[in-house]
C-alpha cells in the first residue's frame, strides 16, 4: 500500500516539475514549481528526514517560489526563441544519460556510509539529542558557519546590485485581521521549532524560515517601512547572525582549546544560543533577500 | 519495492528534467528554475542513499539542510542579477 503512495507520489514530482520547466506561462510555471517543492518535502517524510523537509516546505517551495514570483513580474513574459530539434534531442539523450549513470552509481553503492553509527556513538557529547542539530552545530558547525558566510555574502550582494523597490498592490481589507493572526501564529511556531530543534525536528534554519514569513507578512500588510531605519536595523540583524557565531567559536577557542568545539557539559546552552541569534538573523537576511534593497534603489 | 529506490529514480528524473532545460533555455527565470529542481533531484538522491533500515544518516541530512539555505541565496542573488540585464530570448 505504502509502494503505490510512494509510485503515486513520485509520479506527481515528475510531472509538476516537467510543467514547472515546460510551461511558458510565468505564474503557471513558478506555481507547479512550488507545488512541485511541496510534494518533495511529503517525500522526504517518507524517507526519514523531516527536518530537511520542513526545511525544503518553507525554504525550498515557499520563499524561493516568492522570490521567482517577484523576479516573473519585473522580467516579463518569456520571449520564444525556437531551439532546433537536434540541439534538443541530444540534450535530452545526454541529461538522461548522465541521470541515469548518477542513480546506477548511487544505486550499486549503497550500505557503505559510515557516518550513522560515528554520530549515533558521540551523540552524548554533542548537549543535544536531535543528530541533525548534533551534526549541523557541533560536528560539522564549519559547514554551518561557512553557510551562514555565504548568506550574509549573498545579502551584500543584493544589497549593492540594488533592484527596484517593490511597490505591493493595495491588498483587500482582510489582510490586516488577517496578518493580526497570521503574525503573532508565526512568531510562536517559529520559538517552538527552534526550541524544538535540540530534541526533534526543527532547528533555526526552519524556524528563521518561518519567522521571515512572518516578517514579509508585516510588510505586505504596510506597518513595516521599507526604507530608511528599519532597514538599516534589518540589515544589521541580518550580518550579525555571522558575528555571533564567529564570536562564540572564538570563545570556544579561548574555553576549551580548539575553534568551534564547545564545552561538552554546557554544549547544549551554546548549541540554544547559537541557534536563537542565527535564527533572527537568518529570517532578517531572507526578508531583506526578498524585498532587494539598497541604500539607492531605483524606484 | 522500497522507498528509497522509488526516490532515487524520482531525484535522478529531476536531476535530467533540469539538466535539460539548463542546456535548452536562455530565458534567465527558466534557468534558475532548472538549477532550483536540479538541486532538489540531487538532494532526493543523498536522501534516498542516506535512508537505510536503521533510519536516516543524519549526515547527508545535514548537508541536504545546508544546501537548501545556500541555494535560496544563489536564487536571491542570480534573480538580482538577472533583473539588471533584463529579459532576453527563451
Amino acid at each position: 500500500m505504502t509502494a503505490v503512495f510512494d509510485i503515486l507520489l513520485a509520479i506527481g514530482i515528475l510531472g509538476c516539475a516537467a510543467a514547472a520547466l515546460a510551461v511558458r506561462e510565468r505564474t503557471a510555471a513558478i506555481a507547479a514549481f512550488m507545488v512541485a517543492g511541496l510534494l518533495v518535502a511529503l517525500s522526504w517524510v517518507r524517507l526519514g528526514a523531516p527536518d530537511v523537509a520542513l526545511a525544503e516546505a518553507a525554504i525550498g517551495a515557499g520563499l524561493t517560489g516568492a522570490l521567482l514570483l517577484r523576479s516573473a513580474r519585473r522580467l516579463g513574459p518569456v520571449r520564444p526563441r525556437s531551439v532546433g530539434w537536434p540541439v534538443l534531442g541530444s540534450a535530452a539523450i545526454l541529461s538522461a544519460a548522465l541521470a541515469a549513470t548518477l542513480a546506477w552509481a548511487v544505486a550499486s553503492s549503497r550500505g557503505i556510509s559510515s557516518y550513522q553509527s560515528l554520530v549515533a556513538e558521540r551523540l552524548s557529547e554533542s548537549g543535544v539529542t536531535n543528530p541533525v542539530t548534533a551534526v549541523l552545530l557541533n560536528f560539522r558547525a564549519w559547514d554551518t558557519l561557512l553557510e551562514i558566510a555565504v548568506l550574509s555574502v549573498a545579502l551584500m550582494l543584493v544589497a549593492s546590485v540594488g533592484t527596484a523597490r517593490i511597490r505591493f498592490d493595495r491588498l483587500g481589507e482582510m489582510m490586516l485581521p488577517c496578518a493580526r493572526i497570521v503574525v503573532p501564529l508565526l512568531v510562536l511556531v517559529s520559538g517552538h521549532l527552534l526550541w524544538l530543534g535540540s530534541s526533534d525536528p526543527g532547528g533555526a534554519f526552519q524556524a528563521g524560515a518561518v519567522l521571515a514569513g512572518a516578517g514579509l507578512v508585516l510588510v505586505m500588510s504596510g506597518h513595516v517601512p521599507t526604507a530608511g531605519r528599519a532597514v538599516d536595523i534589518a540589515r544589521v540583524v541580518g550580518l550579525s547572525g555571522l558575528a555571533i557565531f564567529v564570536i562564540a567559536a572564538s570563545a570556544a577557542q579561548v574555553l576549551t582549546g580548539g575553534f568551534l568545539q564547545f564545552p561538552p557539559d554546557v554544549a547544549k546552552a551554546w548549541i540554544i544560543a547559537i541557534e536563537a541569534g542565527l535564527t533572527l538573523s537568518i529570517a532578517a537576511t531572507l526578508v531583506l533577500l526578498f524585498l532587494g534593497l539598497s541604500r539607492h534603489s531605483r524606484s | 519495492m522500497t522507498p528509497d529506490l522509488v526516490y532515487l529514480a524520482t531525484g535522478a528524473g529531476l536531476g535530467a528534467l533540469a539538466l535539460w532545460r539548463l542546456t535548452t533555455s536562455s530565458d534567465p527565470l527558466r534557468r534558475v528554475l532548472a538549477l532550483n529542481v536540479l538541486a532538489v533531484g540531487i538532494a532526493m538522491i543523498l536522501l534516498a542513499a542516506a535512508h537505510g533500515p536503521g533510519g536516516a544518516d543524519a549526515v547527508p541530512q545535514a548537508f541536504v539542510l545546508t544546501g537548501i539555505v545556500v541555494l535560496v541565496a544563489v536564487t536571491a542573488a542570480l534573480l538580482a542579477l538577472a533583473e539588471t540585464l533584463g529579459p532576453r530570448g527563451d
